[in-house]
């Protein structure tokens, strides 16, 4: 998953959560691939950003699931206690389903 | 070594006089008096911050910018002021002051403090805690005692992050060098800027929570708010692993730890949206 400003997004992204506009209206919903005529609308309706499945774009800034997981380690290491682990294990799930492509969930 | 409790008074002084520290833009005070004069309208207040194109642009581009989250575009203040209120502006323009202080001397803690905004007004819509804008505020402004080190006591500062290296937890070494820790250091910066009581009580308190008497449940979401981005990863701090974490925080607050992967995945995309904020910035520095 990544949320991109409206700049990054190209045809044939898919949607990874509903796209709304100014007034708060639902535009597009899940996993909808989006194409040319709905990125104009979109524009048109000053839609800012968009979150989309996978991770499409590279951005200099961003880790690889490898070195995010590496990474986790390293904060927790050494931490027993139980919610801490909890956190642990949630931000593991979020960070593996943010860089799944997102194909199975449609 | 110097006695801390003599380095204690020594800094409190400091900050009492403002002696290197940022004071509050000038602009602010004439604002303070637009504001307290009942007769002044909305639009006088916004020729008064139009005057000042810097801040207007600051004004603007917060206003735009990720954090807040509006999703039409701002394009004058006064626009700008009846969004976001008079007194989230007033605050607004004030940290702007700030964040070009922590911009420049540390990137990686002014992320910090943007992730922890933002975790903290997520957790505020979700516990319905009053005005989450301002809560965010408080999240913006959590490290300020350490912005404080970094730019008026600079070699304490530099010895502070050697008893880090040596194994010292950051709050002990803060407390053996300044006598004082950086959350009890920006709480009272804020005290002399007349900030809110409940900021400066959420700031004081966002380590211990044993020191917020009145406002108990926000203090117990900075606390947690601040544990979260530390976990995440997010921007950089003097922790390299995870701050000490009170469980009472989730107790006062209300959170089931089944909830931590809402916040988490209402989180990651906010993240995303500050991290082209803050790179866009960060190119307009160099």
């Amino acid at each position: 998953m990544q949320r991109l400003p409206l700049s990054y997004i190209r045809p044939g992204m898919k949607t990874f959560e509903e796209v709304v506009d100014a007034q708060g209206r639902v535009l597009c919903g899940k996993g909808v691939e989006l194409t040319e005529s709905m990125l104009q609308k979109f524009q048109e309706l000053g839609v800012s950003y968009i979150t989309v499945e996978g991770t499409p774009v590279k951005l200099p800034w961003e880790k690889t699931l490898e070195e995010e997981l590496e990474l986790l380690e390293k904060r927790f290491s050494g931490v027993k206690d139980e919610f801490l682990l909890h956190v642990k294990e949630v931000l593991k799930e979020v960070l593996m389903m943010k860089h799944s492509s997102g194909a199975k969930n449609g | 070594m110097a006695d801390p409790s003599e380095k204690r008074k020594e800094v409190k002084k400091k900050i009492r006089k403002l002696e290197g520290l940022p004071a509050l833009p000038p602009i602010i005070q004439k604002l303070n008096a637009l504001i307290e004069d009942e007769r002044s309208s909305l639009t006088q207040i916004a020729d008064l911050i139009e005057k000042d194109q810097v801040i207007t642009t600051k004004v603007l581009r917060l206003a735009n910018s990720a954090f807040y989250g509006f999703p039409r575009k701002v394009s004058t203040v006064q626009q700008a002021m009846m969004l976001l209120g008079i007194n989230v502006l007033k605050i607004l323009i004030m940290t702007s002051s700030i964040f070009e202080i922590i911009s420049k001397e540390d990137v990686g803690l002014w992320e910090h403090s943007v992730g922890v905004a933002a975790c903290a007004k997520i957790l505020a819509e979700m516990k319905e805690v009053s005005d989450p804008q301002e809560i965010a505020t408080a999240g913006l402004l959590h490290d300020l005692g350490k912005v404080v080190q970094m730019i008026a006591f600079k070699e304490d500062y530099e010895e502070v992050k050697r008893k880090v290296e040596d194994g010292l937890s950051p709050l002990q070494a803060e407390l053996e060098v300044f006598g004082i820790d950086h959350a009890e250091m920006g709480a009272f910066l804020m005290m002399q800027w007349n900030l809110p009581e409940r900021l400066i009580e959420m700031v004081n308190s966002h380590h211990d929570l044993s020191r917020s008497k009145k406002y108990r449940k926000e203090s117990a979401l900075l606390h947690l708010a601040d544990l979260l981005v530390h976990a995440r990863g997010y921007g950089e701090t003097t922790y390299v692993g995870l701050p000490p974490f009170d469980p009472k925080a989730l107790t006062i607050l209300k959170v089931d730890p089944s909830e931590i992967k809402e916040i988490y995945l209402k989180l990651e995309p906010r993240l995303y949206e500050l991290k082209f904020f803050t790179e866009e910035l960060k190119r307009e520095m160099t």
